[in-house]
C-alpha cells in the first residue's frame, strides 16, 4: 500500500481477512481467536479513527478502499462490539465516513448504509426481523432501546447465574461427570464483556463455580482477562471471587504478585504506610492465608530477591508483606484457620515460632533475651553439619530476613540496652553476611565489634563531633566487603538516632557516610522502616522522631 | 414558572415532528437547537423530580390536549435519548443535519458518565452483550417461563404503569380508567398475541413477586432508574389492575391466554391474584366438562376435536400445578374438585366422572408442600 510516511501503516488486509474468518465459523477455536485479538484490534481501530479524524470522508474511502467492508463485518461480530471501547471507536469511524454533503449516488448510498448500520447498533435494526415488534412496543411505552437493553442484559445475567447455580447443585447430587462444557462456553462469551458493570454477578458466579470435575472447566482466556481487569482496577470483585481465581489459575497469581512488586518498585515510596496500603489493596496478603497461595508467593519473592541481588527495597517489601500477612491471619475469624507453623513447614519449628512472635507481644525488656534465643538457634543450625548446601543456607537466611523487624530491633537494642551484645551482633552479622566458607562472616564480626565498642563508649556523650567517629568512618570506607559496610552503616545510623549526642552531627555525618560508601538506598530503607515501627508503637522521644524525619527528607531529595 | 410550563408544553410537538417528514427542512443549527431543548428538558426533570407539586404541574401540562396518556413527567428525563434515537431512525433528515446528530450522539456534550440507562454510552455495548449472552443455548428455560426478553418488556410495561400511578394522584374519574385500559389494549396489540400473553403474565408476577427484590436492587444501584418513584403496596395493586382488567375483560382472550401458557405459570398467577384464580378454575371446569370417557382407549378424550380446549393430560397437569401452590390455593382447588365430584354423582370409581378421576390424581401427589418461591 502506498502510504504517507507520516501515517502509520494500517494493515486493512490482515484485519479484513480476520474479520471474514471470524464471521464464517462459530467454533470455540474461532471464538478464542477473536478474544485473543481483541486488544490489538481495538488499538488498530483507534489508529484508524485518529487517521480519519483529519481526513475528508471521500479521501478516506479512496485511501482505504477496504474500510467499508471491514467496519461492516466487524459490526456484526458481537465479540468485537462487546469489548471495552471498540464499539465506540468503530462508531466514531463510521461517523467520520459520513458525508454531510453527498455529491453523487455512491456517497448517498454510503450515507444510507452508515445510517442503517448505526440504527442496527443503537436502536432497531432493519436486518433483524424479530426486533421490529419489540421496538414499536417499547417506544409506544415511551422508552428507548437504552432502557430495554439495560434491563435485558441484567435479566440475562440473572438467568445465567441462576442456571449455573442450579447446575452446580445438580452436579453435586448426580453421580458421575458433569462435562463442564456449559460453564466453559459461558466463560468464553464473557471475555469481551468483563469490564461491563452489569456482568459482575456472573463473573462472581463463574469464579466461584465448583463443577466437581478435576480439570479446570473455565476457559483460560477468561481467567486471564478477569485477572488483568482486576489488576488494572477496571473491575471490582468480592475477595472470595479473587481468591478463587488465583487458586484455580496459577499464572494469574504469578502475574498478580509480579504486578504488585512492579508497582512498589517503580514508584519511590516515602513511607511504609504507603507500601502497606498498596500491598493490602492488592489482596495478596489476605489470599496468602491459603497455604498454596502463600507458598507460591513465597517462591516468587525468593526468585525476585535473587535476581535483583537482594536490593533493600525488595527486602523491605517482603518484610512488610509478611507483617501484613500475619495481621490478616490474626484477624481471620474463620473456623478452619491453618496454624502459622503450617506456612513454614520445612523450617526448624522452634525458630519459626520465635520469629513469629510479634515484638510488641513481649515487653521491651525481654527483647534482648528473645533475640539471643533466636541468634543461638540460627547459630546452631548454621554451624551444624546438616546444612550442606548453599540453598539450605539461603532458606534459613530468607526466613530470618523476612522478619526484618526483629533484625532492626536487634540493631537498636545493641545500642540502647546491650544485654547480650555478642549474640545480637552475631545475628546482624549473619543477616548481612550469611556465608562463612572463607571466614567472611567472622571477619565482618571482628570489624563490627571494634566499631561497636567505640560507639558504646560514645553513646552517652552529649557533645560529639565528627572527629570522634573518625575511626569508625575509616573502617567503613576502607572495608573490603560490602557486608561489613552495610552492617556498620546500620550501627552508625542507629547511633546517630538514639545516642545522646548523635543528633548534633547527624546531618553532616550521614551525608559523609552515604557519599563514601554509596549506601544511600540502604540507609533510606532503614530510616523508613524505623519510622514505620515508631509510628506503630508510638513510643519514642520527640527529638529522635524529628531527627529521623529530617534525615529522611534530606536523603529523599538526594535520590 | 409559566414560561417553563409553556416550554414543556412544546415537548409532544417536538417529539412528533422529530418522527415526521418535517425534519427534512432542518439544518444543522435547527438540529442543535432541538437537542439543546432535549437537554434542557432533562435538566428540568432532574431539578424537579423531588418536588411533587412542580412535577404534578409539569405532568399535567404535558398531558393537556393529548387524547391518551402518551407523555408524562418521566419522559422529560429521557428526552435526549428519545429525541436522538427518533431522529436517527428518521430517514427524512438531511445529511448535514444527520452528521451533526451523529456527532452529538457519539461525542456527547456532557462529560459526566451516566450509569443509568438514560445515556447512550453503554447502549451499543449492551446490545452486543445481549447477543453474546444469548448465544450459548442453555438446556433449561428460564424460571417460570420468564425469558429475559419477555421479562425486560414486562419490566418496562410495569414501570410505565407505575409512572402512570405516580402521575394520577388526583381523583380518578371513571373515564380515566377506561382510557387507560384502551391505551393498554392498544399497546399490547403491538405485540403478537402469544408474546403479549407472556409479557402480561410476567408483568403480573413482577408486580407481586419481584417488586420487593427489584426495588431493593434498584435502590442499591442508586435510585430507581426508571423514573425515581417508590411504588407502595397500593401502587402495586393499581399497576396490576389494568393488566387484570385487560386479561379478564374478554373471555375469548382469557381462554386463549390460559390455553397458551404453561400450567406452572398460571398456577403462580392464581396464587397471587384471587381475581385470577376464580375465573381460571371456572375455565378449567368448562374444559373438563367437555371430556368424555372412551372405554375402548381407556382414557378421557375431547368430545369435539375442533373446539379449543384441553386434553386430559393437560387438564391433569393444570390441576396438579394448582395443587402444588400455596396452601390456600391447594385448598380452593381441592374444594372445587370435591364439589364438582359430588355434583357429578359422587362416584368412587374411575372412568365415570372426570372430576372423580382428577381428584384421585391430585390427591396422589406427594403430600409435602412445595415451598412458595
Amino acid at each position: 500500500m502506498a502510504q504517507d510516511t507520516a501515517v502509520p501503516k494500517l494493515d486493512f488486509v490482515y484485519w479484513l481477512d480476520k474479520a471474514i474468518k471470524w464471521g464464517q465459523s462459530t467454533t470455540p477455536e474461532s471464538q478464542k481467536d477473536v478474544c485473543l485479538h481483541l486488544p490489538q484490534l481495538q488499538e488498530f481501530l483507534h489508529q484508524v479513527y485518529e487517521t480519519l479524524k483529519h481526513t475528508d470522508s471521500i479521501v478516506a474511502i479512496q485511501q482505504f478502499p477496504l474500510i467499508g467492508q471491514l467496519l461492516g463485518r466487524l459490526c456484526w461480530n458481537p465479540f468485537v462490539m462487546g469489548y471495552d471501547e471498540s464499539q465506540k471507536t468503530l462508531m466514531c469511524c463510521l461517523y467520520c465516513l459520513y458525508s454531510s454533503e453527498p455529491q453523487n449516488p455512491v456517497e448517498l448510498k454510503a450515507n444510507s448504509w452508515i445510517r442503517s448500520l448505526l440504527c442496527h447498533l443503537l436502536s432497531s435494526s432493519k436486518w433483524e426481523s424479530n426486533e421490529a415488534e419489540t421496538s414499536t412496543f417499547i417506544s409506544t411505552l415511551g422508552y428507548t432501546s437504552a432502557d430495554y437493553y439495560c434491563h435485558l442484559v441484567k435479566n440475562m445475567v440473572f438467568s445465567l447465574v441462576a442456571e449455573l447455580r442450579e447446575n452446580q447443585v445438580n452436579g453435586l447430587n448426580m453421580q458421575g461427570r458433569v462435562s463442564g462444557s456449559r460453564e466453559n462456553a459461558v466463560s468464553l462469551f464473557c471475555v469481551p464483556l468483563i469490564t461491563l458493570p452489569d456482568l459482575t454477578p456472573l463473573l462472581e458466579t463463574l469464579l466461584l463455580y465448583q463443577g466437581g470435575a478435576p480439570k479446570e472447566s473455565l476457559s483460560s482466556e477468561f481467567l486471564e482477562a478477569v485477572n488483568d481487569a482486576f489488576l488494572k482496577k477496571k473491575i471490582s470483585l468480592p475477595e472470595s471471587a479473587v481468591f478463587s481465581l488465583w487458586l484455580r489459575h496459577l499464572p494469574s497469581l504469578e502475574k498478580a504478585t509480579l504486578h504488585l512488586l512492579d508497582q512498589l518498585i517503580s514508584i519511590q515510596l516515602n513511607s511504609l504506610e504507603e507500601v502497606a496500603c498498596v500491598i493490602k489493596d492488592s489482596l495478596l496478603p489476605q489470599a496468602a492465608s491459603h497455604p498454596a497461595v502463600f507458598r507460591i508467593v513465597n517462591e516468587i519473592f525468593k526468585n525476585v530477591l535473587l535476581e535483583t541481588g537482594g536490593t533493600p527495597e525488595v527486602l523491605t517489601i517482603i518484610q512488610v508483606f509478611t507483617q501484613l500477612f500475619l495481621q490478616c491471619h490474626q484477624n481471620e475469624t474463620k473456623q478452619h484457620k491453618f496454624p502459622l507453623k503450617a506456612y513454614f513447614p520445612y523450617h526448624h519449628q522452634p525458630l519459626v515460632t520465635a520469629l513469629l512472635r510479634h515484638p510488641f507481644e513481649l515487653p521491651t525488656t525481654h527483647w534482648s533475651q528473645h533475640l539471643k534465643h533466636i541468634s543461638d538457634m540460627i547459630k546452631a543450625l548454621v554451624e551444624s553439619t546438616n546444612i550442606s548446601s548453599l540453598a539450605d543456607l539461603f532458606e534459613i537466611w530468607f526466613l530470618v530476613a523476612r522478619f526484618g523487624e526483629w533484625l532492626d530491633i536487634a540493631a537498636e537494642q545493641l545500642l540502647k540496652a546491650p544485654v547480650e551484645p555478642d549474640a545480637l551482633l552475631w545475628l546482624l552479622a549473619f543477616y548481612y553476611c550469611p556465608q562463612n566458607e572463607n571466614q567472611q562472616r567472622t571477619q565482618t564480626m571482628v570489624e563490627a565489634q571494634a566499631v561497636y565498642n567505640r560507639l558504646m563508649v560514645l553513646f552517652s556523650c552529649t557533645a560529639l563531633s565528627i572527629k570522634d567517629l573518625e575511626a569508625a568512618v575509616h573502617v567503613v570506607t576502607n572495608a573490603e566487603q560490602s557486608h561489613t559496610q552495610h552492617l556498620i552503616t546500620h550501627l552508625l545510623t542507629n547511633f546517630l538516632l538514639f545516642s545522646s549526642g548523635g543528633h548534633m552531627i547527624a546531618q553532616e555525618f550521614i551525608y559523609h557516610i552515604t557519599e563514601a560508601t554509596d549506601t544511600n538506598k540502604e540507609v533510606r530503607s532503614l530510616l523508613i522502616r524505623t519510622a514505620y515501627r515508631i509510628n506503630l508503637n508510638g513510643e519514642e522521644n520527640q527529638r529522635t522522631v524529628k531527627l529521623l524525619n529530617e534525615l529522611l527528607q534530606k536523603l529523599t531529595l538526594k535520590v | 414558572m409559566e414560561a417553563v410550563l409553556e416550554q414543556v408544553g412544546q415537548l409532544p410537538a417536538l417529539l412528533a415532528v422529530s418522527r415526521s417528514a418535517l425534519v427534512r427542512d432542518w439544518d444543522p443549527l435547527t438540529l442543535d437547537r432541538a437537542l439543546e431543548w432535549a437537554r434542557y428538558f432533562q435538566h428540568l426533570h432532574d431539578r424537579f423530580r423531588s418536588r411533587p407539586r412542580l412535577r404534578e404541574a409539569l405532568g399535567r401540562r404535558l398531558r393537556r390536549g393529548q387524547p391518551s396518556p402518551l407523555l408524562g413527567f418521566p419522559h422529560l428525563g429521557r428526552c435526549p435519548q428519545l429525541l436522538g434515537l427518533a431522529l436517527l431512525e428518521n430517514r427524512a433528515l438531511s445529511p448535514a443535519a444527520c452528521r451533526r446528530l451523529l456527532h452529538s450522539l457519539l461525542q456527547p456534550a456532557r462529560v459526566e458518565a451516566d450509569p443509568e440507562p438514560r445515556s447512550l454510552e453503554l447502549l451499543a455495548r449492551r446490545k452486543a452483550a445481549s447477543r453474546l449472552l444469548g448465544l450459548p443455548r442453555g438446556p433449561l428455560r428460564a424460571p417460570e417461563g420468564l425469558e429475559p426478553q419477555v421479562r425486560a418488556e414486562a419490566q418496562l410495561l410495569v414501570s410505565r404503569l407505575r409512572e402512570e400511578e405516580e402521575e394520577e394522584q388526583e381523583a380518578k374519574p371513571a373515564g380515566e380508567a377506561a382510557g387507560r385500559l384502551a391505551w393498554l389494549s392498544g399497546v399490547l396489540e403491538l405485540l403478537p398475541q402469544p408474546r403479549a400473553f407472556e409479557v402480561v403474565a410476567a408483568a403480573l408476577l413482577l408486580v407481586r413477586q419481584g417488586s420487593g427484590a427489584e426495588q431493593a436492587r434498584d435502590r442499591a444501584q442508586g435510585g430507581n432508574s426508571l423514573g425515581g418513584n417508590q411504588a407502595s403496596a397500593t401502587g402495586d395493586d393499581c399497576s396490576a389492575g389494568p393488566l387484570l382488567s385487560w386479561l379478564l375483560g374478554n373471555l375469548e382472550r382469557f381462554s386463549a391466554f390460559c390455553l397458551f401458557l404453561p400450567g406452572s405459570l398460571l398456577a403462580s398467577l392464581a396464587g397471587h391474584y384471587s381475581q385470577f384464580s376464580k375465573p381460571y378454575l371456572d375455565l378449567l371446569t368448562g374444559w373438563g366438562s367437555h371430556l368424555i370417557y372412551d372405554p375402548l382407549q381407556g382414557q378421557w378424550v375431547k368430545s369435539c376435536l375442533d373446539k379449543a380446549g384441553l386434553s386430559w393430560e393437560e387438564l391433569r397437569e393444570r390441576f396438579s400445578c394448582l395443587c402444588q401452590g400455596s396452601a390456600l390455593l391447594r385448598g380452593q382447588t381441592q374444594a372445587a374438585l370435591k364439589l364438582l365430584k359430588a355434583q357429578n354423582g359422587d362416584f368412587k370409581v374411575r372412568g365415570l366422572s372426570v372430576w372423580t378421576d382428577l381428584l384421585m390424581e391430585v390427591e396422589d401427589l406427594p403430600g409435602s408442600r412445595v415451598n412458595d418461591i
